[in-house]
């Protein structure tokens, strides 16, 4: 009863005094928007990373041979590119070996590509494409369907047709009226037919691959390769996560008998998996995750001294009100927990209206940029328990001066 | 300084201050000098008195009223309210008292300004832990005896002088306390709304409310049953004019 009381005398005053109040709060405000805005970004971008991109760049139950690693983190991660800039590069005979190790997989392929400046149909251009080679099963792996005409075909591949397949970024430009099926595709001098157009993917990844041309590896490899038989990446997909840990396993001790790298020497090339992308974005997120609390915490201090500043005048100015209520029965703690509830309720509004305003940002955030939010409920709780705990350590001494004062000299106070 | 309070037969409520030597008294600290409010103050205060404490600005008279009103406690010296000793008594304790036993009026009211009369008179209902139905009932009729019903939904800016400290009365006996205790309650009035006021008063009295006020006007002091008079902290004369218990 005496709760519901003093967070009714608390709404009050704050409702008497909006504008003192306001600008009590901006620093606590200030503090939880920036708490929620970032909070609810990374979590988007966490849950984007984890549910999306690593799944549509790896695929599920997929893992990678790569030269080298791509996703470096870390402190001694100049070093390590350095080392593993001397690996050997992949080609054809590699992809035998791997063949030869994982007789189990569910799917293998294999890709290579290069940056293309522009493509060519017509009259039409399209700059900055990504040229993909891939073998037959390349597109499987990738989960990537195509929404009119035909994928590649191992017939492609056996033969080394001239044909592509165009991400729809690039059949939007070049054929924005017609369709591009059956019509020719120019880029470095050579000709291709297009035999298919790949889904719109959309979104932050999916832009990449709808600027992107797939042609078969064997094409690729006779008429676009920079090395002779140059591979960039090996892809094997396994029936089950368990699966997994074993095959590469397999496919390390192979490529290292191949090699004939020596025990306790270094692998000199790298197995890629979507965990390495994720423990690459965890360190992101850790770094981010660290360095919030510190930020969020100074704009919190300063918006809680300003806020015991606000009390101590208000207890000043209201020392007459005090003294009454103490002459007609008010006890210390009746009046220290006055004073401690509209502290908090005042931070608490504050922090109200910083998780309103944060969320306001994240929004606006996620509609100009592809970046993600996600609302978590535990960044809400956070937000309103920190309010909680600003208001209760900045009230703390105004209300007990209050609560010591003695009824009389209160009394008199002018 | 000391009281001393006697139970009356019927069980009432009487405060006393009696005074056994000269060392009983009120001292305060300010700076490096002690100084002595009140000397050898021995009174003694019956149930449903009618009581005006009187003197010249220093003779103790707020100091004397301080300690009734349990808002101080003496340095030496008792003081007994209906039979409990108070001089003892921890902060809480005085607290209680002063919420069930002593009823405030002042004479600049102190009435919290954003909130209604009823509020007002709410105030010290929610310190005894009323519930906030029972409170409001209580504050109304509190109200009603102080002929306020039809302003209860006002705001102190919104009332009259002799309006507020009507208010102030109607909070002061909303507890039901032992004493109301007002401190120059028409000093701020004008002399027909003074009299407006000495009208309640007299009423409460009438229906059996003790009452203890201090004044340094004659003619308010006029409305009590017995005059006390303070010079240098201590009583220099005492005036009884009509039976302390007025039978009603």
């Amino acid at each position: 009863m005496r709760f519901w009381e003093g967070i009714r005398l608390a709404l009050t005053q704050v409702w008497t005094h909006k504008l003192k109040s306001f600008f009590s709060l901006v620093g606590v405000i200030i503090g939880i928007t920036f708490l929620i805005a970032v909070i609810t970004i990374v979590e988007g971008m966490n849950r984007y990373v984890r549910e999306d991109f690593a799944g549509s760049i790896f695929g599920v139950n997929t893992f990678t041979v790569v030269q080298r690693n791509q996703v470096n983190t870390g402190p001694q991660s100049a070093e390590r590119r350095r080392r593993e800039a001397r690996n050997p590069e992949l080609v054809l005979h590699d992809v035998e070996v791997v063949r030869a190790a994982t007789p189990n997989a569910k799917q293998f392929a294999y890709m290579s590509d290069r940056f293309l400046s522009e493509v060519r149909s017509g009259g039409e251009r399209r700059p900055n494409v990504r040229l993909i080679g891939g073998s037959g099963e390349y597109q499987t792996i990738q989960g990537w369907k195509v929404d009119s005409g035909r994928g590649l075909t191992p017939l492609d591949e056996r033969r080394a047709l001239k044909v592509a397949v165009i991400g729809s970024a690039i059949a939007e430009r070049l054929f924005p009226t017609t369709s591009p099926l059956d019509k020719p595709i120019r880029f470095r001098g050579q000709q291709f037919t297009i035999v298919g157009v790949f889904e719109k993917q959309g979104g932050f990844i999916g832009n990449i691959r709808d600027a992107s041309v797939l042609i078969p590896f064997s094409t690729y490899n006779q008429t676009m390769a920079q090395r002779r038989e140059e591979v960039e990446e090996i892809l094997v997909k396994v029936n089950t996560a368990a699966e997994i840990e074993p095959t590469i396993a397999e496919v390390e001790g192979a490529l290292r008998a191949d090699r004939q790298l020596r025990p306790g020497e270094d692998n000199n090339f790298w197995i890629q998996t979507s965990n390495d992308l994720l423990s690459a974005w965890n360190t992101i997120n850790r770094i981010l995750m660290t360095a919030i609390p510190g930020l969020v915490s100074v704009s919190l201090v300063v918006g809680g001294i300003v806020i015991m500043n606000i009390m101590l005048l208000s207890v000043t100015d209201r020392t007459r009100e005090i003294g009454l209520r103490k002459s007609l029965g008010a006890r210390r703690r009746d009046i220290l927990f006055q004073f401690l509830t509209e502290a908090s309720t005042l931070s608490i509004l504050g922090a109200a209206v910083g998780i309103a305003v944060g969320l306001g940002l994240a929004r606006l955030v996620e509609s100009l940029t592809p970046l993600p939010a996600s609302v978590s409920g535990f960044s809400l709780f956070l937000a309103l328990a920190l309010g909680l705990i600003v208001g209760v350590a900045s009230g703390m001494y105004p209300a007990y001066r209050a609560a010591r004062l003695d009824p009389i000299e209160a009394l008199r106070y002018e | 300084m000391i009281h001393d309070l006697v139970d009356e037969p019927e069980g009432h409520t009487h405060e006393q201050i009696e005074d056994d030597d000269d060392e009983r008294s009120a001292n305060y600290v300010m700076g490096a000098e002690t100084i002595r409010a009140l000397r050898g103050v021995d009174l003694k205060i019956e149930s449903n008195e009618y009581v005006a404490i009187m003197g010249p600005s220093g003779s103790g008279k707020s100091t004397l009223m301080n300690l009734i009103g349990c808002l101080d406690t003496p340095t030496s010296g008792e003081y007994v309210l209906n039979g409990q000793a108070v001089q003892d008594l921890d902060d809480d304790e005085l607290a209680r008292i002063r919420n069930r036993e002593i009823g405030f009026v002042f004479q600049t009211f102190n009435l919290l300004p954003r909130a209604t009369a009823l509020h007002n008179v709410e105030l010290p209902l929610i310190y005894a832990g009323v519930s906030a139905k029972e409170r409001q009932r209580r504050a109304a009729g509190a109200l009603e005896k102080v002929a306020l019903a039809d302003r209860m939904n006002h705001k102190p800016n919104e009332l009259s002088g002799g309006q507020r400290q009507r208010v102030a009365i109607a909070r002061a006996l909303v507890n039901d306390p032992s004493i109301l205790l007002a401190d120059e309650p028409t000093g701020n009035l004008d002399s027909s709304t003074s009299q407006e006021i000495m009208g309640v008063f007299d009423a409460l009295h009438a229906s059996g409310q003790t009452i203890i006020m201090v004044t340094h006007e004659a003619d308010i002091a006029a409305h009590s049953h017995r005059e006390i008079t303070l010079v240098d902290g201590m009583i220099s004369a005492q005036h009884v004019k009509a039976p302390a218990t007025a039978g009603i």
